[in-house]
């Protein structure tokens, strides 16, 4: 084994190249942002200014209280939205359940803001329903914005990872431990909180992590819908693109904060979920039942109600992108198709094949790379292997807004220059979606036996023949399945895009939050019903592939 | 103390389909009743109709002569052993076990002192403290008959128990069960397809097929006289030869295809002339010299296993039997021997070749459907 390891063997080659790879799109330009986040532009002297300026100044340090209380809040409430829905999915007989299932999960793809701004449209300033409730009680109300408005967003946007997380564990969960309880007298609802929650909090652990670091990491809700309400990557956005000389330094120390928190908080994640993990044989699974009567009324009302507010911000786009309007700001009444005769047929407009092209050379990057990192890493242990696979999960705790402005720290100026390119979007997309894609192989390799692998040695395939034989179309289905959901999120990437875009390169969801920004709801609706589609076609596409009704594992 | 099941012929239906087609059986206080049967044919599904985990669409379960049908599983006090143990994963053997009791407002002092006087009967007293995860396949098997046991269920019902662990453990582990049940003296009802199990642990059992009880009896009178030929063939090894039943007088007399008679005296006296199936054990056949009176037949090959030879013949008519001759009792036959073939006529049993029911005398002492 050893010896084996000293020669260079092309897995070797492959190891020493993923690794450069690795350390100059992922160290590096972390590096770098501690680096700028200590050090004077000026004298060249290390300084803790920066650091002192966040925690001094009421305006800076409060944006990190403000994020705080937006992510606990917004991932409690969807984790209360979450887990009811998936409990009452799996356990009771809902009506068109497997419509719903795709609206949920619709809902989920979807890029927060367009749910910010959607919402901005019901019950902002002069939102629909706030209209409606102004005149009808004679108030002066003004909309959510703010604080309840982001929570309201972000809630209703985060609850269906949780869904689909417990859905996914509730459908391992053995019901006969269910049934041992009932056996032994335990009634319905003390079997609920002594067996069945118990049981799912790792579960719902690690999805609320993830809840959290979308919460916390999302720049285009806050930005949006939270006016005064500044959170770490509005601020973050803020300091380095500001109007008046993006400050790098400062920015670069908001940064250094906000990878902290992620880290303490993934640790603290790793640490609850590590004490309660439990290895399940589910021979009977939990099975839809019939109920009746106010049961089952209300389980519908629940259902139906909490999917049709996920659902809403999509209807709203998908109508408002068919209003006629002034080809501005302002909609005339009637409907029309000008706003994709403006988006779709412009001249000049490159958005949608951008966003494909991207997100498809993103994808390649991230399902050889993915592949080949999660191979080496469980197959061919050693030093380099192992630092590999930790630091292509490096990217998971570092906030979009972060990545995209180290790579501008690192690729802006020589000896390596990518800014401007389509090549640092890719890269950044691709960087960033890698620890989902490692994770799924890892676990689809984990399901392969070695011996198969040996059976192939012993008759006289070679190390690599085997693995492009045998072990890569073996673990290919499940890897596949998950480099869709990649695509999907690639798509809908906002918060480093925002920042390493140029007009060459915009993408969907760059213009539907610039189009947002200008006030030109037409236009942003019609971009933003596109991206929709696309998502929607994709999720098909992966139960085709799959032969799954849910997204789950 | 122990109570008595009366199944009173009960249906279950999914749909169009019907798994269990009327089945009646009582099971007496305190005895070991197993269901047997291969999969699907409904034994699980009448055991968790017991229980209250599947409704009853016809028919009535009674215990004690009280109809149970509409109580909620969790006031039936029955224990249930499951096949994959559902042993709660994230409480220690200790509060597994006390689960139940908790759940009957039991004081904690008092909790204590039965988990462990059961953790002490059932022989893992010294694994209180441990998580399941920590525990190899007996153990948890351990864990979760303490837990159905140690709340005093009226009932202890186990979903073939023993199918999740290695032949040698499941051997130890039936002998133990079958102590606990003689040592608590509960009424048990016991769901396996291993044949071998259900005859070793059993009081009395139901042969099932298709969801219909095919016989109910002492393991014995299983084994020795099934009541039709599907229970002679699920249960031990049968060969099954053609033959015509004559009568003459009281008489009766098989007539085998090679022409060998073979006078039997276990005929029901209203037999008459019929086309029937013998069903014969490998040991219920012997081995005389060829030329001899029997079925002419040849020695293909034998199996030597130490305590007994199991030899494969063929007759003339070509049709293959297996033959068990124990040791001392002849000299040992190379392949290619001609042999002659007896059967012992007070042991092998006789079936009706159109109703495939059995024509034995006396064949009522297991109670029949």
């Amino acid at each position: 084994m050893e010896k084996k390891n000293r020669r260079l063997t092309l897995w070797n080659i492959a190891s020493f190249w993923i690794l450069c790879f690795f350390v100059l799109f992922v160290l590096y330009p972390l590096l770098l942002v501690l680096y700028k986040s200590v050090m004077d532009p000026v004298s060249g002297a290390v300084t803790a200014e920066y650091f002192i300026r966040f925690f001094t100044k009421r305006f800076y340090w409060e944006t990190m209280l403000h994020s705080m209380e937006v992510t606990a809040f917004s991932t409690l409430l969807a984790a209360l939205l979450g887990m009811p829905m998936a409990y009452l999915m799996r356990s009771v007989r809902i009506r068109g359940s497997g419509m719903l299932n795709i609206l949920i999960v619709i809902s989920y793809l979807s890029p927060p803001f367009i749910g910010a701004y959607a919402w901005i449209q019901l019950l902002g300033r002069s939102g629909v329903i706030t209209s409606f409730l102004n005149e009808l009680f004679q108030t002066a109300f003004d909309g959510v914005y703010g604080f309840a408005g982001i929570v309201l967003v972000f809630a209703l946007q985060s609850f269906p990872l949780i869904y689909i997380f417990v859905s996914g564990a509730l459908k391992n969960f053995d019901n006969s431990l269910n049934e041992a309880a009932e056996s032994l007298g335990c009634s319905r609802f003390h079997r609920m909180w002594r067996i069945l929650v118990p049981l799912i909090l790792p579960t719902l652990l690690a999805s609320s992590m993830l809840v959290f670091m979308r919460v916390f990491a999302d720049f285009g809700t806050p930005m949006l819908i939270g006016e005064g309400f500044k959170t770490m990557p509005v601020l973050v956005y803020t300091a380095f693109m500001g109007e008046v000389g993006g400050d790098d330094g400062f920015a670069a120390a908001v940064c250094v904060i906000m990878i902290t928190l992620t880290i303490l908080m993934f640790f603290a994640q790793r640490y609850l979920a590590n004490r309660n993990t439990y290895t399940m044989s589910p021979l009977k699974p939990i099975l839809p039942e019939r109920a009746r009567g106010l049961r089952n009324f209300l389980a519908h009302g629940i259902v139906y109600l909490v999917t049709g507010l996920a659902i809403l911000p999509q209807a709203v786009v998908l109508y408002t992108s068919f209003l006629a309007s002034n080809g501005g700001q302002v909609f005339t009444g009637g409907y029309a198709l000008q706003s994709y005769a403006a988006t779709l047929f412009a001249k000049d407009n490159h958005v949608i094949w951008n966003t494909y092209y991207l997100g498809i050379v993103a994808i390649a990057i991230v399902l050889v790379l993915g592949v080949l990192v999660a191979y080496l890493s469980v197959r061919k242990k050693n030093i380099v292997n192992n630092a590999l696979d930790t630091l292509t999960m490096f990217p998971f705790l570092i906030p979009g807004s972060v990545l995209g402005i180290s790579f501008l720290f690192a690729f802006n100026s020589p000896p390596i220059v990518l800014s401007g390119t389509a090549l640092i979007l890719m890269i950044a997309f691709a960087i960033r979606r890698m620890p989902y894609t490692v994770r799924s192989s890892v676990t689809a390799l984990g399901q392969i036996s070695p011996s198969i692998e040996e059976a192939a040695i012993s008759l006289g395939a070679s190390d690599f023949t085997t693995f492009r034989k045998v072990t890569l179309p073996v673990m290919m289905p499940g890897v596949l399945a998950g480099a869709i959901m990649s695509w999907v999120t690639i798509i809908s990437e906002l918060s480093s895009s925002i920042i390493l875009y140029t007009t060459n390169n915009q993408t969907l969801t760059v213009s539907i939050y610039t189009e947002v920004v200008r006030g030109n709801y037409g236009n942003a609706s019609a971009y933003a019903t596109i991206l929709t589609l696309t998502s929607i076609l994709s999720l098909l596409l992966f139960f085709r592939l799959t032969g799954r009704r849910d997204i789950s594992n | 103390m122990s109570v008595s099941i009366d199944i009173d012929h009960v249906v279950k239906r999914y749909g169009q389909n019907t798994v269990v087609k009327g089945l009646s059986a009582k099971i007496r206080a305190g005895e070991f009743f197993t269901l047997l049967g291969p999969s699907g044919c409904g034994k699980t599904t009448l055991l968790r109709m017991i229980i209250g985990f599947h409704s009853v669409e016809e028919g009535e379960i009674r215990v004690n002569g009280k109809r149970i049908n509409d109580v909620p599983t969790d006031q039936r006090n029955m224990g249930m052993v499951f096949q994959n143990y559902a042993i709660f994963p994230h409480m220690s053997v200790k509060d597994n076990v006390a689960f139940g009791l908790r759940m009957r407002k039991m004081s904690e002092a008092k909790i204590q002192t039965e988990v462990d006087h059961i953790l002490k009967v059932v022989k893992i007293d010294h694994l209180k403290e441990r998580m399941p995860a920590e525990l190899s396949g007996g153990q948890q098997q351990r864990v979760a008959l303490a837990r159905a046991i140690v709340i005093q269920p009226e009932v202890l019902l186990m979903d073939e128990p023993l199918s999740n662990l290695d032949a040698k453990l499941r051997v130890e582990m039936r002998n133990a069960i079958k102590n606990i049940q003689r040592q608590i003296h509960i009424t048990t009802v016991y769901v396996t397809h291993d044949q071998e199990e259900a005859l070793a642990v059993s009081d009395r059992l139901a042969v099932m097929n298709n969801g219909v009880i095919q016989q109910i009896g002492t393991p014995q009178q299983i084994y020795k006289r099934p009541s039709n030929v599907f229970v002679a063939g699920f249960i031990g090894l049968s060969n099954f030869v053609q033959a015509k039943l004559t009568r003459a007088g009281d008489r009766f007399a098989l007539i085998f295809p090679s022409g060998w008679h073979l006078p039997i005296s276990t005929i029901r006296k209203d037999a008459q002339d019929e086309d029937v199936v013998v069903s014969v054990r490998p040991e219920e056949f012997v081995i005389a010299p060829a030329g001899e009176d029997g079925i002419p037949a040849v020695i293909v090959s034998s199996v030597f296993l130490g305590l007994a030879t199991h030899y494969f013949l063929k007759t003339a008519q070509g049709q293959e039997l297996e033959v068990i001759q124990y040791e001392g009792e002849g000299n040992h036959l190379s392949d290619g021997t001609k042999i002659a073939l007896r059967m012992k006529a007070d042991r092998i049993n006789v079936f009706h070749a159109q109703s495939q029911e059995s024509m034995i005398e006396g064949d009522g002492d297991g109670e029949k459907e």
